[in-house]
């Protein structure tokens, strides 16, 4: 916290003490979460197991090699896992591991996404509702609710189509194909409306307070509110909403590709279920099909919602700094 | 080091030669109650909440005019009115000879922010916990588009934090409030006030949420920033040993209106109205009391009904100890009786009275309930 | 009524452990700590007081002086990290401190009560206000429903509130009613004491001198003792008999409010009385105290008052001021007054 000049070559002229630069500790307040972060046992296994993850999602060619195809299978059918292919391999000789890393990165790519959507319009019209109030807020909150309750896997599966045939078949967007680009769009409308409900109502807290009232007094408009007070008192919750959508987003993603929604050309987790499923595996007892993509969903869901959980807990703007 | 503030006498600035610098007229703020869904088809209002109900003010140059009122007086709405926090249903608002009832809207009000601020309650609840200290009294300047460079405004921030006695300045702008006292919290919220060198500051219970021995610092504060830049303050307490102490003027209020205005020595010395009366009388003392001294308060029955339901004539009459016809009847406006000092009181209404003590609870006769209800 | 008669109106008897010809309540030498993040803090350092039947004791002091976790002590209802170290709570002479949380209930609030600050959050938002009342009463004396809602009554009716109102919610009630109605439960199992942590604070003046005088009639009718916390000097020399000026975790000085209050000897308590505004006085002048109350996880050395102190000496920074007693019942703790010019005649405590 100390002052330093910056006016070293007196450009601002003699007349009184050179001016002094404000040194800011902006990120003081990150420093004691992370402080209290790592006490939080649950919020340390969730983050090291994402990490795992995302570091087999960036580079997976660095770990098992580029994806496999039907030419390049290296195996056998249906072989169980032996010392050549740890998992296994599925009805195309390719090598289970193999694709269960690559698939780690689509799936990731596509919460990704979802749950960037997710959070930018459901945080957008929750702050915007919260703290405007009135009609706006009312009608607002009705598109809201109507969303709210639509079931996510029913409009997904309707969706799903409807939306493919108007972006057409052949779209691709940033090296992703329409079917998922779809997918991503369907997770996106359908979560939303919790975001935004959840950041509302402690947006409709936020804006009672005093320092809202003074920013009035001293003429701010509500577009600068909104963004200068609101905001940062709202981006924890906004974080915390993050990492739960994200979560909630793989585990869409996984069920609508098993039930034949994905694309087959990118093998997801859920593609690689779906392809199980028509091979028959249950039936054959070709279990190391099937366990370890459905493994690393639960792993993944299970690490963001227990880091979700922490941050919550963490950066919850709970306490005001009472004397 | 004993440092009295004692209050100066009314310095030349405020002599009344001095112009009026701001006037209310009439000023009324009702808040409608909204009824149920018949109603409402109805098109009928359920009836209001009558706030503030029609008051006159005038405060000149300079000057330090408290406004006193228990909860539920309409004195912190007053403040609101004055600093365009909230709308009002009537009357008007002059400032500095300009009527300014019908400004409204960002960019209309901003000449007019510039020179009215407002002092929060609440040290702890007025600074955004994750803003900096620097921030809070930058954003005036930054909100004001006064389009100044960015080494102006942190010359007149750390200008600011300096005036309002919190030095290093530039140690203290670069904190966050969790880090300050309360006492030291208020002066960032004094800093944010007069980084706009104001005229006019509202102080709304500036000092209540502080401890006693802050207090005083506070307030001596207020009364050389006065001096040093010519303020005017409209300090809006419920006490009145506060009052007693900084202001030149007192304006004691009642229910949305006013029921005394005077001189500070006249209002606390000889009040003439009995509302204010029993406030005084009631205002704690750390002189322990003496016999008779027990006697000398007048308690009053009950308590202030909410402004939805305002009793008939004046308004005071169900609590009042000296209440007869007139007062069920017709509400009375405010006499001059003498010395500057004004009351709104049937009795005062033939000139000035010294009023009886009399025992509240045996004139209106009756058991403590409350809205007024005997 | 003089301490035989209070003692013998009692509507339940003695508890059993009680000490014949004790006094109601003696403090010895009370110190509690609290367990923080970055260290412990010696939040009341060696207190020690004497309350008798029928008499008003006011603890005075600002934010963080150790009033309330004084008052909290006596009955056991310190937050999670605060630990009572040492000194003795003697109520009728039986020890409270060693005391488990079961063996307390027979004495809280039966023997002694509390009315919390801000009865808002004191009071139950969903319960209506006449139940909340008889509730104590069902569970502590094990009364009857029936004879507890009369009871419940009856205490309505001392405190003013009229029977109407019983069955109203709190939210529904105003700030001075729903003060009444804790103490209404305050004394619903007809306690020996009574403490009021900031009874008054958050109320309108008119009010607060309602329930002061309320208080006051209580007090006389039924003989009950209070103890009064509270950082207004003034509500404190309207009501009480003693007062007790607290600063930093100990007792600056303690004796008759009339005395105290007309000739301060304690600096602090001078400063204090000198930095209230008075309506009632000719001067319009307050004093500042300068500095602020010193961080007590590393308290100063020495007189806790004495950085802030205009006539600190040497001594005051080392030493720990001893108390001192003088004639006229008055305790100090200053060097200004050594044990050595104790008044002639008096043994200093």
């Amino acid at each position: 916290m100390s002052a330093a000049t910056t006016d070293p070559a007196g450009v601002n002229g003699p007349a009184g003490p050179a001016p002094v630069v404000i040194h800011r500790q902006r990120f003081r307040g990150l420093r004691e979460s992370l402080g209290r972060f790592s006490t939080r046992t649950d919020g340390l296994v969730g983050l090291g197991i994402l990490l795992v993850f995302a570091v087999l999602a960036i580079a997976p060619a660095l770990f098992v090699g580029p994806l496999e195809t039907v030419v390049t299978a290296t195996g056998g059918v249906l072989e169980p896992p032996s010392m050549a292919h740890v998992f296994g391999t599925d009805e195309m000789g390719r090598d289970m591991l193999n694709l269960t890393v690559h698939g780690a990165r689509i799936s990731m790519i596509i919460g990704l996404l979802a749950t960037v959507i997710t959070v930018a319009v459901g945080a957008l019209v929750g702050i915007v509702a919260g703290y405007s109030g009135g009609r706006l807020d009312n009608a607002l909150m009705r598109v809201t609710d109507f969303f709210l309750v639509l079931p996510t896997f029913v409009l997904a599966i309707i969706l799903a189509p409807i939306l493919l045939d108007i972006i057409g078949p052949e779209a691709e967007l940033f090296g992703i194909r329409a079917t998922l680009l779809v997918i991503v769009l369907v997770i996106g409308l359908t979560s939303w409306a919790t975001t935004a409900r959840v950041i509302r109502s402690q947006v409709l807290s936020i804006k009672e307070r005093m320092f809202v009232d003074r920013a009035r007094v001293i003429g701010s408009g509500s577009g600068r509110i909104m963004r200068v007070h609101i905001l940062p008192n709202v981006v924890n919750l906004i974080i915390a909403q993050a990492v739960l959508t994200f979560a909630f987003a793989v585990f869409v993603e996984t069920t609508l590709a098993f039930i034949g929604l994905g694309d087959p050309f990118a093998p997801s987790w859920g593609q690689v279920l779906n392809a199980a499923q028509s091979a028959g595996a249950p039936g054959l007892g070709a279990w190391w099909y099937i366990v370890p993509p459905a493994a690393c969903v639960v792993l993944v869901v299970l690490a963001f919602t227990l880091l979700g959980n922490a941050l919550d807990d963490i950066l919850n703007p709970k306490s005001g700094s009472r004397r | 080091m004993t440092e009295d503030a004692a209050v100066p006498p009314a310095p030349p600035e405020s002599a009344p030669e001095q112009p009026e610098i701001l006037r209310l007229e009439g000023l009324q703020v009702h808040f409608p109650i909204r009824g149920g869904l018949i109603d409402t088809l109805a098109g009928r209002a359920k009836g209001a909440v009558r706030a503030v109900d029609g008051i006159d003010l005038s405060i000149r140059r300079g000057e330090i005019l408290a406004l006193v009122g228990e909860s539920g007086s309409g004195k912190t709405t007053t403040g609101r009115v004055v600093v365009k926090l909230t709308k009002q249903t009537g009357g008007r608002v002059i400032f500095d000879g300009q009527d300014v009832s019908g400004m409204w809207g960002g960019k209309a009000l901003r000449p007019y922010r510039k020179r009215v601020q407002l002092i929060f309650q609440d040290p702890y609840e007025t600074l955004n916990p994750k803003h900096t200290i620097g921030d809070f009294v930058e954003e005036p300047l930054l909100v004001g588009g006064r389009d100044l460079s960015r080494e102006e405004r942190q010359r007149r921030v750390l200008d600011a934090l300096d005036a309002a006695g919190l030095r290093p300045a530039a140690d203290y702008a670069a904190r966050y409030p969790h880090e300050l006292s309360g006492g030291q919290r208020q002066r960032v919220v004094i800093a944010g006030a007069l980084v706009m060198d104001p005229d006019l500051v509202v102080a709304d219970e500036p000092v209540s949420m502080l401890d006693v021995s802050i207090r005083t610092e506070l307030l001596r504060l207020m009364l050389d920033l006065r001096k040093e830049r010519g303020l005017t303050y409209l300090f809006i307490t419920h006490d009145l040993a506060i009052a007693w102490v900084i202001a030149d003027r007192i304006a004691v209020m009642y229910l949305g209106r006013i029921m005394e205005i005077g001189p500070a020595e006249r209002v606390i010395r000889h009040p003439r109205n009995p509302y204010t009366q029993a406030l005084v009388s009631v205002s704690p003392s750390p002189d322990p009391p003496d016999e008779e001294g027990a006697a000398k308060r007048t308690i009053l029955v009950g308590e202030t009904p909410d402004a939805a339901h305002v009793p008939p004539g004046c308004r005071f009459h169900p609590r009042c100890p000296l209440a007869f016809d007139r007062c069920r009847t017709e509400e009375p406006p405010l006499f001059d009786v003498g010395g500057g000092q004004q009351a709104a009181c049937w009795l005062a209404k033939d000139g000035p009275l010294d009023l009886p003590i009399i025992d509240a609870v045996e004139a209106v006769g009756g058991v403590v309930h409350a809205s007024g209800e005997i | 009524m003089s301490e035989l008669d209070i003692r013998s109106n009692r509507k339940w008897p003695m508890p059993k452990q009680a000490v014949p010809g004790a006094p109601l309540l003696e403090v010895e030498d009370l110190s509690v700590r609290f367990a923080m993040r970055n260290g412990s803090v010696k939040a009341v350092d060696g207190v020690s007081f004497r309350l008798n039947d029928g008499e008003a004791l006011g603890i005075a002091g600002e934010s963080g002086c150790g009033k309330t976790t004084t008052a909290l002590s006596l009955v056991r209802l310190l937050p999670a990290n605060g630990r009572i170290r040492s000194g003795s709570v003697k109520l009728f002479g039986i020890d409270l401190v060693p005391k488990t949380e079961k063996q307390l209930a027979r004495y809280r609030w039966r023997e002694i009560s509390m009315v919390f600050q801000g009865a808002m959050n004191a009071l139950n938002p969903v319960q209506r206000v006449g139940d909340q009342i008889a509730e104590p009463i069902e569970v502590r004396l094990g009364a009857s429903r029936a004879a507890s809602q009369k009871r419940a009554a009856e205490l309505l009716d001392l405190v003013g509130i009229p029977k109407q109102r019983a069955m109203a919610y709190p939210h529904q009630l105003s700030g001075g009613m729903r003060q009444r109605a804790m103490i209404a439960m305050a004394l619903a199992c007809d306690p020996a004491i009574v403490i009021g942590d900031e009874p008054t604070t958050a109320l309108d003046v008119m009010v607060q001198a309602q329930i002061l005088q309320l208080l006051e009639q209580l007090r006389r009718d039924l003989g009950l003792s209070l103890i009064l916390i509270t950082h207004d000097l003034s509500v404190i020399a309207e009501t009480c008999d003693r007062v007790m000026v607290m600063y930093a975790g100990r007792v600056a000085e303690e004796g008759p409010a009339r005395r105290v209050f007309t000739a301060p000897r304690h600096p602090y308590t001078r400063k204090l009385l000198l930095a209230f505004p008075n309506i009632h006085a000719d001067r319009r002048t307050l004093d500042v105290i300068p500095g602020q109350p010193p961080d007590l996880r590393n308290p100063p050395p020495g007189c806790r008052f004495a950085p802030r102190c205009a006539e600190a000496m040497d001594v005051c920074r080392e030493v720990v001021p001893p108390e001192v007693r003088f004639a006229d019942g008055v305790r100090v703790a200053c060097h200004l007054f050594p044990v050595s010019d104790a008044v002639a005649g008096e043994v200093p405590a």
